[in-house]
């Protein structure tokens, strides 16, 4: 397949990823064999996005080859990326996740949680840390969204 | 504790049509519990996710 990104956007993203990347990112790919319209454009656009910077990294899964992994992230959806935080051979889940091709507005989305996840702050404001801080049930959001 | 997924509606109409996707973006919290359409200021998901909780 032809590249995705053009020479111009890889380098605007290099100025982004320069300026705003602070720490190790590991994006997990899961993609699936069956039905899967945009698991080959997804995985190209993040394994371009992760050749950019020396600091993000990315396996390849599959969501039934890798089902106890992808249990354990709780994926379940191709394509499937989860954006983790590294350090050393330390995978830390920071609960980010996104399900179908990040393109359009959403690409900007992909790129904006790899520096969210580097930057390792959620940027929330205290009282929110500190209601969530005491979460004793699990909150799953999901973001509906459409590639426009 | 926490997980928040971008959900491509497009691919995957199902759950978009269980979760009675109407605009996007719509957040949507616990499989259903909640629904916020539009932008959603950091107070107000707060507080969408304590009336989730409390319910």
């Amino acid at each position: 397949m032809a590249q995705l990104l053009n020479d111009d956007i890889i380098k605007q993203i290099r100025e982004v990823f320069d300026d705003g990347l602070k720490n190790p990112v590991h994006l997990m790919f899961f993609g699936s064999v069956d039905n899967c319209q945009y698991c080959g454009e997804t995985r190209q656009l993040a394994e371009e996005v992760a050749a950019i910077s020396d600091l993000i990294s990315i396996e390849i899964y599959d969501l039934d080859a890798d089902a106890d992994l992808a249990a354990k992230y709780n994926v379940d959806k191709a394509p499937g990326l989860v954006i983790a935080a590294k350090e050393g051979d330390q995978v830390t889940d920071f609960g980010v996740r996104l399900a179908g091709i990040p393109s359009g507005h959403e690409f900007t989305s992909l790129i904006q949680d790899i520096i969210l996840v580097s930057s390792r702050d959620s940027g929330l404001n205290p009282q929110t840390r500190e209601f969530l801080k005491g979460l004793e049930k699990p909150i799953l959001l999901q973001v509906h969204v459409t590639p426009t | 504790m926490i997980q928040a997924e971008m959900v491509e509606a497009t691919e995957f109409p199902e759950l978009a049509n269980r979760h009675g996707v109407s605009g996007v973006p719509q957040t949507t919290i616990n499989d259903g519990m909640a629904h916020v359409v539009g932008a959603v200021p950091e107070g107000n998901l707060l507080a969408e996710i304590q009336r989730v909780l409390a319910g």
